[in-house]
């Protein structure tokens, strides 16, 4: 999402033009007040303690001592955040793989005056509601309802399938959510890839599947980072559809556990434990800074 | 632009390939499809379970809508929250894209950087940093709020969606303007600005839908005035009933005409489309 560089600097009327802090302080300012300023409180409160349900500010590891502990004996925070890690990723890697073939046919396979049709038509559920898509999921997964009632029907399935309140239903979810970003991003990568490269391999006698595997695979490696990025980030920060679909404590193969955002906001709303909740989401944050940081490291192409 | 096939030698086996395409193709389409065809059609489903089979048409739901109130209600908050957040992110992030495209000086990348952060920091996360902002200025459960910290996470988008579109634009036209004898004022004005109208309004449009969905945000520093998605959630904890698919229906209609607008706006800046006008 960043600019590309300007050619060449302009050549103003005025050099000296105080356009640029014009332009510039709004933004700035509110962003310092109620970006920057809020994010470190965050941290900051995390420190705080908790008495009588009221949040008391000053410096005490508490929270922290707590959550850590925790993490190895009475585990609540740790499998939280194993589930997290586990939904997250198995979504992700789910989202890129169901939506590549969806962005290559959208390319190659779709006519080119029906490309911007077609393309509309992906990403046209992102402009409806997330929490009533996931309450409609709800009516379709539900134990009686459209999924099941359908498998019942035509005598696939004996027993409704226990789809809600999984972890797979929360997959679901979010897949549906993360589907039209994803297929936003691999469809501008692949449209924008150099066409004369694939050509050239085709022409040099390469087949169609050594032409994607050895061409367009790696020229589209960027997009697919960026997707999994967007995919990781989204999926382990979601809230919605792990209560929503999957019921606070989706079962999963570790067993019925909430994901790591649900834990947070119910710390929350059960107990107005702002220092907690502060220090619980502070970890969330840096967690997710490691892995931006190593996705966009890996995104970086080596220096030849 | 021409499109280049990857099969430059058809074959059968190329044809079959195609048809395993084209019917992936639907069955993704039917995914994404899927719930919001359920939503709409069960807003006229007459049994009060949206279950198959069929009982019958209805509208007895949007009545329910408009009696109760409440979904309502907040439909009205939400309807002047997110314009107006839109409306203020995409202000500040026009003149933020502008002196980033225009000029160069010490730090601009780090700057483009710093103010495109807070798409990426989950709303969950930015939901508790304002919460705990918010309380110390007395200013948590109110409406403004709302407002005040959904102006942050959509200048991202507007700066990246306006600054995408002035990238476009011909490094000349503003020159060619001060050659005339324009002001920078004036070249801003009567030159660039038109220049970016479509990114203008596809940022705002943008911004309005992340606005309008936005639910964690609103539910950590809203009381007891809820924009629409914390009041459907709250519907969904407590009292399920068919109201909720008759107003989703309601919010894809808006929807639709916001993808007219995405359609005419986004996707030409999106593709890169230069000489659009």
């Amino acid at each position: 999402m960043s600019h590309p560089p300007a050619t060449r600097p302009i050549a103003t009327p005025n050099e000296r033009s105080g356009l640029k802090y014009i332009g510039l302080a709004p933004v700035v300012i509110y962003n310092g007040i109620f970006f920057l300023l809020p994010l470190l409180f965050l941290i900051w409160i995390g420190f705080w303690s908790t008495e009588n349900y009221r949040a008391i500010p000053g410096f005490s590891l508490d929270n922290y001592i707590d959550i850590f502990s925790q993490l190895f004996t009475r585990s609540r925070y740790a499998y939280a955040l194993l589930q997290t890690a586990w939904v997250a990723s198995t979504t992700t890697i789910l989202a890129i793989l169901l939506c590549y073939p969806f962005a290559l046919m959208l390319v190659f396979g779709v006519p080119e005056r029906l490309q911007r049709f077609a393309v509309l038509l992906a990403i046209a559920p992102f402009w409806s509601s997330y929490i009533l898509r996931l309450y409609a999921w709800q009516t379709i997964l539900n134990r009686n309802g459209l999924f099941n009632t359908l498998l019942l029907k035509l005598q696939v399935i004996q027993e409704p399938l226990p789809i809600i309140f999984t972890q797979v239903a929360t997959r679901i979810g979010i897949l549906h959510y993360l589907a039209p970003i994803v297929i936003l991003i691999l469809y501008l990568v692949l449209r924008n890839s150099d066409r004369a490269l694939l050509e050239a391999s085709r022409n040099l006698g390469a087949t169609q599947w050594q032409t994607f595997w050895r061409v367009l695979l790696p020229l589209s490696k960027p997009g697919i980072i960026y997707s999994a990025l967007f995919g990781i980030i989204i999926s382990a920060g979601d809230v919605l559809s792990g209560i929503v679909l999957g019921g606070g404590t989706g079962r999963s193969i570790f067993g019925p556990i909430p994901l790591f955002s649900t834990v947070v906001l119910n710390e929350y709303a059960g107990t107005t434990n702002l220092p907690r909740t502060s220090a619980l989401a502070t970890i969330l944050v840096i967690l997710l800074l490691v892995i931006l940081a190593a996705g966009l490291k890996l995104s970086d192409p080596p220096r030849d | 632009m021409t499109a280049i096939k990857l099969s430059a030698r058809p074959t059968r086996s190329i044809n079959l390939l195609k048809l395993v395409g084209w019917l992936y193709l639907g069955g993704m389409y039917l995914f994404l499809m899927l719930p919001i065809l359920t939503l709409v059609i069960f807003s006229f489903e007459n049994s009060r379970f949206p279950t198959l089979p069929w009982t019958g048409w209805t509208l007895r739901w949007y009545g329910d809508l408009f009696r109760d109130g409440r979904l309502i209600q907040s439909l009205g908050y939400s309807l002047w929250i997110s314009p107006a957040a839109a409306a203020a992110a995409t202000v500040l992030g026009f003149c933020a894209a502008y002196v980033l495209n225009r000029f160069q000086f010490l730090g601009k990348k780090f700057l483009s950087i710093v103010l495109i952060i807070p798409i990426i920091i989950p709303p969950l996360i930015l939901g508790v940093a304002f919460l705990g902002l918010l309380s110390r200025l007395q200013l948590q459960g109110k409406l403004i709020s709302i407002f005040l910290t959904h102006v942050v996470i959509l200048i991202p988008t507007a700066i990246a969606l306006i600054g995408l579109r002035l990238s476009q634009m011909p490094k000349d036209l503003e020159e060619a303007a001060w050659n005339l004898g324009a002001t920078e004022w004036q070249a801003l004005w009567r030159v660039v600005l038109p220049w970016s109208i479509p990114g203008i309004a596809g940022s705002w449009l943008l911004a309005f839908t992340f606005s309008f969905d936005e639910f964690v945000i609103a539910w950590f520093v809203s009381g007891f005035k809820q924009t629409l998605p914390v009041a459907i959630y709250t519907f969904l904890g407590a009292n399920l009933t068919p109201a909720l698919n008759a107003i989703g229906t309601l919010i894809f209609l808006i929807s639709i005409c916001l993808l007219v607008g995405v359609e005419l706006l986004l996707i030409p800046i999106l593709l890169g489309q230069r000489r659009s006008s």
